[in-house]
């Protein structure tokens, strides 16, 4: 199948230096992908080149197979940007001008479900109706992929929960592809099924979240016996006291050791584990391949 | 798409309808009022070049002057304004409040929404330059006998009629989006439309007479011999000898003190066989130099849209 | 209908914590076979919730044979749960009663007796639980 989004050797080069390097990563159609990273780690950079905002320097990036540019793609940039001077109802007849597959019976009524006034000037709403303005106006587009550059930020917990909401319910309806950052993890908890971490320009997680999360374990035990674990498995995290350490490894099975307790990883702890070790990384085997140091395949 | 670009810039083409129609009442008023006038107070023959027509004359020439206070604006600050409230907010206004980043994304193509965004514009800043240009040339008339055709000699009239208010403007636009692309930022954008609309303005009002080689007249009945009109570049002495000099001779005769000895001074001269050397260009050139003009302004107009459009597409940043 | 709610601090899965949910109301009787479930998009537009996670429980709920998915109409309750009739249910309500009441007059108290009850349990059911 035809990843809906696939990028080959991304990178992204400004004045300042590298934003993004040799990235490469396929996202399958249908999945909820979170796109994580700190501040900095080259997300919109990310978010930009899959819309086409930007140009690549190096790689390619495509949606569907298709230049993105042709490949009905529906972008919300991080400030949410909209006409400030327009009503509503001018910015639903701008996504009608500039967009032949619009939805107009859609972007009505979603914004008659949220109680949003078609004829109050844009820059007369709140954020969060604004945020659901800007969500309309790509979703009435009927894209194949829906892309969110920091969607959640500067909402209160209420407007965020019902831009989720709204969010959700648009992709049980549609089926199509959603990316978004954000660096709230737990946001990202209950609505993303596909998780794509990246660190300092650098690709450090692709994967379904399910996958990752059966894929890694915490195990407690005797500190004297951190080193032989460390041997066989890759080690994402570890604490040690005198007598306890405590290791998030990756590894589908569990460890036979019975000195070994083992615990449920939680995705937020994994995610935040990943950051602190920009050089491990949880990635598909064919770009695993292309990695230096860091390639050792665990043993399953 | 050109709902969008009337809805984006109505605020620009309301304000440029009602400078129009401002400036058409205010023309159209003075016309009639001055030909309402000369036909009260003219005596037969006039307005004209007799002495009998002095007093209508003056007349006339005090609300040309008046209207010219106005109209006499327009060559700077038409363009300055075009410059800084059409040109440069175009794209800047948009990096500023992020905007491009939404209406990059939709289907259109980028390459449309620029390419109707400034077709349609730049069409309408030049017919609006068209139509003030056709409405100074309607009134220019009514004061030609009393004040000369002052639409060639004059730099501020030259840049009401004919093409140039059109190429101008045109002109000030592009140069205005051109600044947008650079500084994306809206006011350090109109500030750069302003500051380079002006410094263009000042360097072709001083070169406009090196447009063509002036034409040499040399005569001591320059009444009579020059063409009224005529744009005047330079104007020397010739001495019987044949020597050109800029200042008439100290020692020939008395050096006048008046403006009655001054021409008492020019008498003796030209008694003295010497005369007056004119560097001119008659107004039959009128349109060799408004064409002149229009092609200065148009071949750095083409670069400036050309950087426009290219700093656009490119999606380095 | 079926409310589903989320215990976001358990850390149990979402998807199970949906599968929990449907089994206990056909436990307790709030749905019956034939019964239809709410739409996937139903539930994401209240919990905030990926619609595979809730496509996944169903899935699950299928592969146990309590649902069944008829495509373009929804989803139905096939089954119900705690398959007893009524006469045995409430003769197993009288023991369980009488069983309490010993209970506290052995000495025990409420906790005392969930315990004991839990080792009971896991011991019948190990194998189900494993």
């Amino acid at each position: 199948m035809t990843p809906a989004l696939e990028a080959t050797g991304l990178g992204k080069r400004y004045r300042g230096g590298w934003a993004l390097r040799d990235l490469s990563l396929a996202v399958p159609e249908g999945r909820v992908v979170a796109l994580v990273g700190p501040n900095g780690a080259g997300k919109s950079t990310l978010l930009h080149l899959a819309v086409g905002l930007l140009d690549p320097t190096h790689g390619t990036v495509r949606a569907f197979g298709e230049p993105v540019r042709q490949a009905g793609v529906a972008f919300m940039a991080q400030d949410k940007p909209l006409y400030d001077g327009f009503t509503v109802a001018e910015m639903l007849r701008f996504g009608r001008t500039l967009n032949p597959g619009w939805d107009d019976d859609l972007a009505r009524n979603r914004l008659a479900e949220l109680e949003i006034p078609l004829r109050r000037k844009v820059g007369r709403l709140s954020g969060g109706q604004q945020t659901q303005v800007a969500l309309t106006l790509a979703v009435a587009k009927r894209p194949r992929l829906l892309v969110l550059d920091e969607p959640l930020a500067d909402l209160d917990p209420l407007a965020r929960q019902d831009v989720l909401r709204a969010l959700m319910s648009t992709v049980a309806e549609s089926g199509m592809t959603v990316v978004f950052s954000s660096h709230v993890v737990a946001d990202l908890k209950d609505t993303c099924d596909w998780l794509v971490v990246l660190n300092r320009g650098r690709l450090q997680v692709s994967g379904d979240i399910d996958e990752l999360v059966a894929g890694h374990r915490v195990l407690r035990g005797p500190v004297e016996a951190a080193d032989a674990i460390a041997d066989r498995l890759p080690v994402i995290a570890h604490e040690r006291t005198d007598r306890q350490a405590t290791l998030l490894v990756r590894s589908a099975q569990p460890v036979p050791d019975p000195r070994w307790h083992e615990h449920r990883v939680d995705l937020e702890q994994m995610v935040l584990a990943y950051l602190r070790d920009p050089g491990s990384s949880a990635l598909p085997r064919p770009a695993l391949a292309a990695l230096g140091k860091d390639d050792r395949p665990w043993s399953g | 798409m050109v709902w969008l670009t009337l809805r984006q810039h109505r605020m620009q083409l309301l304000a440029m309808l009602v400078l129009l129609l401002g400036a058409g009442a205010l023309l159209l008023f003075s016309g009639l009022e001055a030909q309402g006038y000369a036909a009260a107070h003219a005596p037969p023959g006039c307005p004209g070049q007799q002495d009998v027509c002095g007093e209508v004359n003056a007349g006339l020439a005090d609300r040309y002057d008046a209207v010219y206070l106005f109209v006499g604006m327009l060559p700077l600050a038409a363009p300055v304004l075009v410059g800084a409230f059409w040109g440069a907010p175009l794209l800047a206004r948009e990096y500023e409040q992020g905007t491009n980043k939404l209406a990059w994304t939709q289907a259109a193509s980028l390459r449309r929404w620029l390419t109707v965004k400034l077709a349609l514009l730049a069409t309408a800043v030049t017919v609006s330059g068209l139509v003030m240009s056709a409405m100074v040339s309607a009134w220019l008339p009514g004061f030609r006998e009393a004040k000369g055709d002052t639409s060639f000699a004059n730099a501020g009239v030259f840049s009401m009629v004919g093409v140039s208010p059109a190429v101008w403007w045109l002109f000030a636009f592009l140069f205005g989006a051109a600044s947008g692309t650079v500084v994306r930022r809206v006011l350090p954008a109109m500030a750069v439309a302003v500051l380079g609309v002006v410094t263009v303005t000042f360097v072709l009002f001083n070169l406009r007479d090196t447009y063509a080689e002036p034409v040499r007249l040399v005569t001591t009945h320059y009444e009579t011999a020059l063409d009224r009109g005529a744009m005047m570049k330079e104007l020397t002495w010739l001495s019987p000898s044949g020597v050109e000099s800029a200042l008439p001779p100290f020692d020939v005769c008395s050096m006048p003190n008046t403006q009655r000895g001054a021409i008492e001074q020019e008498t003796c001269l030209f008694e003295k066989g010497y005369q007056r050397v004119f560097y001119h260009h008659p107004t039959s050139r009128f349109w060799r130099f408004q064409w002149t003009e229009a092609g200065i302004l148009l071949a750095g107009a083409l670069p400036l849209g050309g950087l426009t459009v290219i700093r656009t597409l490119r999606r380095r940043n | 209908m079926i409310d589903f709610h989320l215990d976001r601090a358990s850390g149990v899965a979402t998807y199970l914590q949906l599968v929990h949910q449907v089994k206990h109301a056909l436990r307790l009787g709030l749905l019956r076979p034939g019964d239809r479930l709410p739409t996937a998009k139903d539930v994401v537009a209240r919990l905030a919730i990926n619609p595979n996670t809730v496509l996944k429980a169903y899935r699950e709920l299928e592969r146990e044979g309590l649902v069944v998915g008829r495509p373009g109409m929804g989803t139905f309750v096939e089954r119900t749960l705690g398959g007893a009739s009524p006469a045995a249910r409430a003769r197993l309500h009288a023991d369980l009663s009488r069983l309490a009441l010993d209970a506290r007059e052995a000495g025990l108290d409420q906790e005392d007796l969930e315990a004991l009850f839990a080792s009971v349990l896991g011991d019948t059911y190990r194998e189900e639980i494993a």
